[in-house]
């Protein structure tokens, strides 16, 4: 590669980085940066089939929760192995479940209850890409409500940004 | 390829990005305390049987008030007099040379007192009261979240929802009528919305998924509103008992909080889609969205002022989660002393005063002189506040 081609190149670069890194928070409402507003949106999830998560008839205790990172929903790697524990089981059909997706106490209830949400489609859209069947899985968020450890600090909290899994019976 | 001629460009690009660094990092100051200002004036025992007990009432409301210095009657602009007794109170302002400038007869007790307040403020300032405004919010006193309401002050706590369930997420509508929350007793998230004076309510939004966050626009008629039914929490438009519901967002991220520009032409949310939760501004009618450049790292729960020239906002720093403001004309944002753990600010009517949950307890903070009162607790643990306008 030729240098004189590269240097401007590397220049246009930083000008570009320099340009979005400041504007973004100088300009005035700008519009810039409005975030992925391309996403079409997640796949549909079926109609309520009546059961309830804590219901009677829901088996909470099939797998264990699904652990996620602090304001994140994404399903880390080493919750894989419960993914595909949850994936087997779903194979072939005939199986409904409820994701429920729970986050810690930090943050506006609010906030809480759709980043709960989420999680539980993260996981839901996971186990659809491994074969699940979109009309087995219903999602709910309780938010920040019903703590798995009801004590304060980074190891109650890593408990609670959970989902847990209700295989309807 | 040279390296003599890519240092210094490498050496540029650096630069280029750590320069732009503090623009991330800056703080947003803390606002000072302005004194001044402020209309003299005095407030004396009421006459009246009623007198004694309506006063203090009536004094508390025109200090929280913040556009009044409370002196003795030979320093005052303004003499506030009136008579309390026989279930009514007639009360009366003159300007120093006497001349009347409001004379009303109002309800008696406290209703009565607030209302005199509101019309005080509104004759000397031109500006809109909150002594008469009403607060819902989630208490625990019973051992379940239940939704409460409140006068401003903290006077008339009654329960409003016992369903032995979670009921969470309340939204008054501005005047009052209605009230939206979000009540899980079928198991999901679901939308209710309760017509204050009648006690009826019905089941607004049940979609697939979780509902949450029935935000009135301010006429009453309308809910911004998150359902998840379509594979991820998005931002829709409802009817105000729900129905017909429009999809406004199409985010990969979860979208959160709702709130109304006063003329209900655009909602403000708070969406995680680029990262860290921040706020957007989008068309009611629909469009892209547009993020509102705050300037801080992490924003939630937006309420947009009634006079529409500012958003408040949950922002997290060092200090953990505090109440900022962002100035829609200014692009400035500035943190209000409201501490650390403090949440879900929202505007009163006058767009000067903010409520706001902090350590189990609703405060109210006056954003132009800083004060902070602790004006709602005792039913348990309480949170997200929402307030008549």
């Amino acid at each position: 590669m030729n240098a004189r081609i590269l240097f401007p190149l590397l220049l246009a670069t930083f000008l570009a980085l320099g340009i979005s890194g400041c504007s973004k928070f100088k300009k005035k409402d700008a519009g810039a940066a409005t975030g992925d507003y391309d996403f079409v949106s997640g796949s549909p999830l079926p109609e309520r089939s009546g059961a309830s998560f804590f219901a009677a008839n829901v088996d909470r205790s099939m797998f264990p929760a699904v652990y996620f990172g602090y304001d994140s929903y994404s399903v880390e790697p080493g919750e894989r192995g419960k993914v595909e524990q949850i994936a087997s089981f779903l194979k072939g059909g005939g199986k409904s479940v409820i994701f429920a997706g729970f986050t810690d106490e930090r943050g506006s209830p609010e906030y809480n209850r759709t980043l709960g949400e989420r999680r539980a489609q993260a996981l839901r859209e996971e186990l659809i890409s491994m074969g699940a069947s979109a009309a087995d899985i219903q999602t709910v968020s309780f938010g920040e409500e019903m703590p798995a450890d009801s004590g304060g600090g980074e190891s109650a909290w890593a408990k609670n940004r959970r989902a847990e899994i209700g295989v309807i019976k | 390829m040279k390296l003599s001629h890519l240092l210094p460009a490498a050496a540029v690009i650096l630069l280029g990005v750590v320069g732009a660094a503090p623009c991330v990092a800056q703080d947003a100051p803390v606002i000072t305390v302005r004194k001044g200002d402020q209309i003299a004036l005095a407030v004396g025992t009421l006459a009246g049987s009623d007198g004694v007990a309506v006063t203090p009432i009536l004094q508390n409301d025109l200090s929280i008030a913040g556009w009044f210095g409370l002196v003795d009657a030979a320093r005052a602009g303004y003499v506030v007099t009136g008579t309390a007794q026989g279930g009514s109170l007639q009360g009366t302002v003159a300007d120093r040379n006497g001349g009347v400038v409001l004379s009303k007869t109002y309800a008696g007790g406290r209703a009565g007192a607030h209302a005199f307040a509101d019309d005080i403020v509104n004759t000397l300032t031109g500006k809109k009261g909150i002594a008469s405004s009403r607060v819902a919010f989630v208490g625990t006193r019973t051992g379940k979240k239940e939704i409460y309401l409140a006068d401003y002050d903290g006077s008339n706590i009654t329960q409003l929802t016992r369903e032995g369930s979670i009921s969470v997420g309340p939204n008054l509508s501005p005047d009052g009528r209605k009230l939206s929350y979000t009540g899980y007793q079928s198991g999901f998230a679901d939308i209710y919305v309760i017509d204050i004076g009648s006690g009826r309510r019905v089941k607004a939004v049940s979609a697939p998924g979780t509902n949450t966050g029935g935000v009135f626009s301010s006429d009453g008629a309308r809910m911004a509103v998150i359902i998840s039914k379509d594979g991820n929490p998005e931002l829709y438009i409802t009817g105000a008992e729900g129905g017909g519901a429009r999809r406004l967002t199409r985010s990969r991220g979860a979208e959160a909080g709702g709130s109304w520009s006063p003329d209900g032409s655009e909602i403000v949310f708070a969406s995680d889609s680029g990262g860290a939760p921040q706020l957007y501004r989008v068309s009611s009618g629909g469009g892209a969205p547009r993020q509102i450049s705050v300037g801080m790292g992490y924003a939630t729960d937006p309420s947009w002022s009634p006079d529409g020239t500012k958003i408040a906002f949950t922002t997290r720093g060092s200090g953990g989660f505090e109440v900022a403001v962002h100035d829609l004309q200014s692009g400035q944002t500035r943190l209000l002393p409201s501490g650390g753990d403090a949440e879900d600010p929202v505007w009163g009517a006058n767009s000067r005063h903010i409520i706001y949950a902090k350590g189990g307890a609703l405060y109210l903070l006056d954003s132009i002189n800083g004060r902070n009162l602790k004006v709602i607790d005792g039913v348990g643990r309480l949170s997200e506040p929402t307030w008549t306008r």
